[in-house]
């Protein structure tokens, strides 16, 4: 089943490369139908996901380089358990939406919709993957659609940010490379599995360094403080799909990494390293938030806002409990769909008025409501309303975070003000005011791809804003056993 | 007492109802405004009947609240968050006067709403409001009372930038909002406190424990200003205050019901949900919650003497007011604080629906430009006069009796805020007659024209409203009149009093003729200067400007209070700050990375060559490269795995 959803994706993608050039426009259609596919997997997997059974779920396993003589061996595994499995079904559906947004790529549509889908089978490795070298090369595979999508289909500075995206990432995953392979040399294994139910606890080289080492990684691609100035760039540049992408499930990578490797793998490392952690987190959520309130650039507003949100995931790492772990399992979610709406929605903005200027915008709600309501919805949600996704998961950070760091917890309730200021502040000079002639020809979104790629979103926001349980359910059996192993160390 | 003890259901109907009307609504009824409205009237007025109901179940208890049982709501490790109903003498009474001046309000609205765009838009987000309103007040525990706080906070946003057209308005809504929310930070800060010390929601629990002192005195300290702090911005308490004149750019139905008897009051209601807490906190606390209240009161009614546009001197003096109510609490005045805020719901409602049927006949809230509307408009006239003394608290008043339960509080517990309270009463008849004076009396002035595209406006000869708005306006009056009798003998402070531990009930009606004389002659003496400076211009009001020098102005600018937050802490140190983070990511993080490109492109010179464009020459490169990076990976960690395994 998780092989199926990883092959779906990359047979599309092969397939729309194979579209005589006169008939590329009809990648888009292969694009739906594999992406479309793979996302009604997803769907299976988490409804016949099964909380009350702890390890992982739908595992494929088979031996792929067998060297036992050498004490180790690096297996082909894919499971699921109650942490990855949201985001699974995140990226299906995010998935899903990048390829509608996409409905109107000209140039070169059999290519970008190939490495579009080919980066939602890269992203799904570094998910399912339950042996740390296959994770490895999962993670380095999404490095190249990434790198092609912003340079070829970008605009602005596009080459600059791809390549500064490139080369942030290369920089963290080398040193990542270089713990796993001390972690798997020391016990003789690259499973997951094994390495957390029997953590290394004495190596060549200091556990300590092999932490942050992994952690860099991890940390550039969340990302936080200071290794973040790579995102405002390529999602400024990035076309609307890829911002989609990169905000929705591309920065979960590094959240997921951080829960599902450094901390059960080196949980003494990871809980000596707490407090630098939480003064990186509740620096990174303040940080972004004033940094967002002076951005004059509609995209980058939402990216920066971008690093403020994505503190929380670490706030709630941080605090190494099972509250904060959930929370930030949560807010890997929320954050997916509500940035990915934004993102959405921006680009709508963009596709119509071409600019990104907020001043230039004015009074855009008489022209595009349907836009315009949903943007405000996406950002109340952004800004932390109850009734909407992101208010639980914020709360259960907060709620897990404050009895161990309480002044970077009381940093992340002040980011939710800061918050309410960007998003309204933005509402009220982009949407509010009299309509001006300069945009009087806009048209709203009311086509099909544009109306499902936003209702399907703001579906998803208000479902788990009102009925969390959707979502506690498997992350509480995903979290459970994690929380265990780090609140057993002192 | 009359009816059978009200069962679960029909109390969550009292919330359902109004919910149900926003999503019809919006599912069905957008293109069709005037079933909308009608919708709307007709669920609330569904929504009223079962909050009588629940009342006279209420009162059947005495106050004691009926027992429901929550529900689970979210569940998640040791968190288990749950959702109930907590129907007492303090939220029977709440819920009893949300669906009451809702109902008066829409169809009020009816009226005063006629012929705007937006009309079925505007009972969508009455209804979404009056939903996260009574779901506020019913609520058991306190994550269910700050998630619909927020939501109520949310409506007033929406209902405040109803007309989004106008910048000043789109900005007033934005102010709300963020003002609010800045108190809100202390609010969730309390929230997550005392769930991590004590591990529950539950609001008679948090009230227990603290009662019992089972809450240490920092936490419980953290805890109550921390609520104090949420109250300050919702019920905007200086320094918090200043977002509310400026709400008053929302639809006058939506002043007069969010912005004067209900939302504001949420801040107060919040302290006595959790007076038990309140009362536990050491006594500092309590001291500067009840001088807050009290500078607040006398600080928005100085603004509201000079102020020319008839609906902010509403709003200053409903600052006032709140003022009033949390000075009250801090002193310990439960019984009061209530009485107040149910009594201020009633007159304060009927003096914004008042001030609304003036702009209708003139298309302004300028009194400079009324004047003379007393033969014109006689049932807004006599309904807004009536109103006035209520809120003077003059005898036999509704006002008179509640104020008079606060001053008697302060006289007996610190004379100093009595003293303020007293002037508070003389500058409160001050500028309600002043309005009086303005408006209704001496010369039309002509009114202004009709704003394009606002709510349906004629040209300016002053009439009388509709009947739609006229009926409200007198059953308000049959509150502000008779409503302050129902506490006289202790009945309603007894009921209300049912909701708190036993411990904690010791109210007794009392009249204490010296604050009773002493206030009355404040009010009449107020009523007395306006009418000399205003009526009868003895002395004109420019002498006493020129007499008093510098501080008419710096009360006109507000105590320049505005350009401290806007210019001060806003764009100096938020933007401030913002600009410098920028920069310090464009210049020292960006550099560093920049500067090992630079470094990088050296090398990457020499690599320029296989750069061709084309995707096929990419795709097929890139495939090899994971195939020489697999096997190198495979050679070399397998020379270092056989060097290090043990």
């Amino acid at each position: 089943m998780l092989t199926l959803f990883l092959l779906l994706p990359v047979t599309g993608a092969v397939l729309s490369l194979f579209l005589p050039e006169e008939k590329q426009h009809d990648a888009k259609w292969i694009a739906l139908v594999f992406s479309g596919a793979a996302f009604a997997v997803s769907v299976v997997v988490f409804a016949l996901f099964n909380a009350s059974v702890p390890g992982y779920q739908f595992v494929n396993t088979f031996e792929w380089i067998a060297a036992s003589d050498a004490g180790f061996r690096i297996r082909y595994t894919v499971g699921v358990d109650g942490l990855s499995a949201p985001l699974v079904l995140l990226l299906g559906l995010l998935s899903v939406v990048s390829v509608l947004v996409s409905w109107r790529i000209e140039v070169k549509a059999k290519q970008y919709f190939a490495w579009l889908l080919f980066m939602e089978t890269a992203v799904a490795g570094v998910f399912l993957s339950l042996d740390l070298i296959q994770f490895f090369l999962f993670w380095e595979l999404e490095l190249l659609p990434m790198f092609m999508l912003i340079s070829q289909w970008g605009s602005g500075r596009r080459l600059y940010s791809a390549t500064k995206f490139l080369i942030y990432t290369l920089a963290g995953s080398a040193f990542m490379l270089v713990g796993f392979l001390v972690l798997g040399a020391t016990a003789g294994t690259f499973d997951i599995a094994e390495l957390t139910a029997k953590p290394v606890t004495q190596a060549v080289v200091p556990l300590t360094f092999v932490f942050w080492a992994i952690m860099l990684a991890f940390l550039v691609k969340l990302p936080t403080f200071p290794v973040h100035t790579w995102l405002p760039d390529a999602h400024t540049d990035a076309p609307t799909a890829v911002s989609v992408m990169l905000a929705g499930v591309l920065l979960k990578m590094g959240g997921y990494g951080i829960i599902r490797i450094a901390l059960p793998l080196l949980p003494q490392q990871a809980h000596d390293s707490r407090l630098i952690l939480a003064s990186l987190a509740g620096f990174s959520v303040l940080w972004g938030a004033v940094i967002t309130l002076r951005q004059t650039d509609l995209k980058r507003l939402v990216a920066y806002s971008s690093v403020s949100h994505m503190g929380y995931v670490l706030l709630g790492v941080s605090a190494m409990g099972s509250l904060g772990l959930s929370g930030a399992a949560m807010q890997m979610f929320t954050h997916g769909t509500i940035t990915g709406l934004l993102f959405v929605v921006v680009g709508l903005i963009y596709d119509r008025t071409h600019t990104r200027e907020i001043s230039q915008m004015s009074g855009l709600m008489h022209r595009m409501p349907v836009v315009g309501t949903v943007f405000v919805i996406a950002g109340l949600a952004s800004l932390g309303l109850p009734g909407m996704s992101g208010f639980v998961a914020e709360m259960t950070t907060f709620l897990g975070s404050l009895d161990a760091h309480p002044v970077a917890t009381a940093a992340g309730i002040f980011g939710v003000v800061l918050s309410a200021g960007y998003i309204l502040w933005t509402v009220q000079r982009v949407l509010h005011g009299p309509a001006t002639d300069r945009w009087k020809e806009l048209t709203d979104a009311t086509s099909w791809w544009e109306v499902t790629a936003m209702a399907s979103l703001v579906f998803v926001i208000l479902a788990v804003g009102i009925y969390p349980a959707l979502l506690t359910t498997a992350v509480q059996a995903g979290i459970a056993p994690i929380a265990q192993i780090m609140e057993g160390v002192s | 007492m009359l009816l059978p003890h009200i069962p679960e259901a029909a109390v969550w109907a009292i919330y359902a109802a109004p919910l149900i009307s926003f999503l019809v609504i919006v599912v069905a009824l957008r293109t069709r405004p005037l079933l909308a409205g009608r919708f709307t009237i007709g669920a609330i007025g569904v929504a009223w009947l079962l909050a009588m109901w629940a009342l006279d179940t209420s009162i059947g208890l005495g106050g004691e609240p009926a027992a429901f049982h929550p529900h689970h709501w979210l569940t998640l490790f040791k968190l288990d968050v749950e959702f109930g109903l907590r129907l007492d003498g303090l939220s029977a009474v709440m819920i009893a006067v949300v669906t009451s001046i809702s109902l008066l309000v829409q169809i009020y609205s009816t009226g005063y709403m006629a012929g705007d765009g937006g009309y079925a838009r505007f009972f969508a987000f009455m209804s979404l409001f009056t939903m996260s309103m009574l779901g506020l007040v019913m609520a058991s525990s306190l994550l269910q009372l700050f998630i619909h706080w927020e939501l109520v906070g949310l409506t007033s946003y929406l209902l405040i930038g109803f007309w989004f057209h106008r910048p000043s308005a789109a900005a007033a809504a934005k102010k709300a909002f963020i003002v609010t929310r800045f108190g809100d930070f202390g609010f969730m800060l309390a929230v997550v406190l005392i769930w991590v010390k004590t591990g529950t929601f539950d609001i008679a629990e948090i009230n227990h424990l603290a009662h019992a002192g089972e809450i240490a005195v920092p936490v419980l300290t953290g805890f109550v200003l921390g609520l104090f702090a949420g109250a300050a911005g919702k019920s905007a308490q200086f320094p918090l205050h200043f977002w509310l004149p400026d709400a008053m750019e929302g639809p006058t139905p939506v002043s007069s019901i969010v912005h004067s008897a209900t939302m504001v009051a949420a801040g107060v209601y919040l302290l006595l949900r959790f007076f038990g807490a309140v009362e536990a906190a050491p006594e500092g606390v309590r001291t500067t919650i009840a001088f807050v209240g009290a500078f607040t009161a006398i600080f928005a009614a100085s603004m509201g003497i000079v102020a020319t546009d008839i609906k902010r001197v509403l709003a200053y003096s409903t600052i006032s007011q709140l003022g009033y109510m949390v000075m009250a609490i801090g002193l310990g005045g439960y019984v009061a604080a209530i009485f107040h805020l149910f009594t201020h719901a009633f007159f304060k409602s009927l003096l914004f629906q008042g001030a609304g049927s003036l702009s209708h006949a003139t298309n302004t809230f300028e009194m400079p430009l009324m004047g003379g509307l007393r033969k014109a408009m006689p049932i807004t006239y006599w309904t807004f006069l009536i109103g006035s003394l209520s809120l003077s608290g003059v005898f036999p008043l509704a006002g008179f009796w509640s104020k008079d339960e606060i001053l008697a509080d302060a006289w007996n517990h610190n004379i100093l805020l009595w003293l303020i309270g007293t002037a508070v009463a003389f500058m409160t008849a001050l500028y309600m007659f002043r309005a009086i004076f303005l408006t209704f009396f001496g010369d039309y002035k002509g009114g202004a024209e009709p704003e394009h595209g606002s709510h349906g406006g004629h040209a300016s000869h002053p009439h009388e409203s509709p009947a739609s708005m006229v009926a409200p306006l007198l059953i308000l009056t049959v509150g502000a009149i008779f409503f302050g009798f129902f506490n006289v003998g202790g009945m309603f402070g007894h009921f209300v009093e049912g909701a708190l531990a036993p411990e904690l009930r010791h109210f007794e009606f009392e009249v204490n003729p010296v604050v009773l004389v002493v206030s009355t002659v404040a009010a009449l003496a107020g009523i007395g200067v306006a009418a000399a400076i205003y009526y009868a211009q003895r002395p004109q009001s420019s002498v006493i400007r020129g007499a008093l020098g510098p501080i008419p102005g710096v009360v006109e600018h507000l105590y320049y209070v505005n350009e401290i937050a806007e210019d001060g802490v806003v764009r100096g140190l938020l933007l401030g700050v913002g600009k410098l983070a920028a920069a310090f990511d464009k210049y020292v993080v960006d550099g560093i990375v920049n500067g090992i490109g630079q470094a990088t492109r050296l090398v990457g010179s020499g690599l320029r060559l296989t750069i061709t464009g084309q995707q096929q020459a990419y795709s097929s490169l890139y495939v090899l490269g994971v195939v020489v990076a697999v096997g190198a990976l495979f050679v070399l960690g397998g020379g270092i795995l056989e060097r290090l395994a043990p």
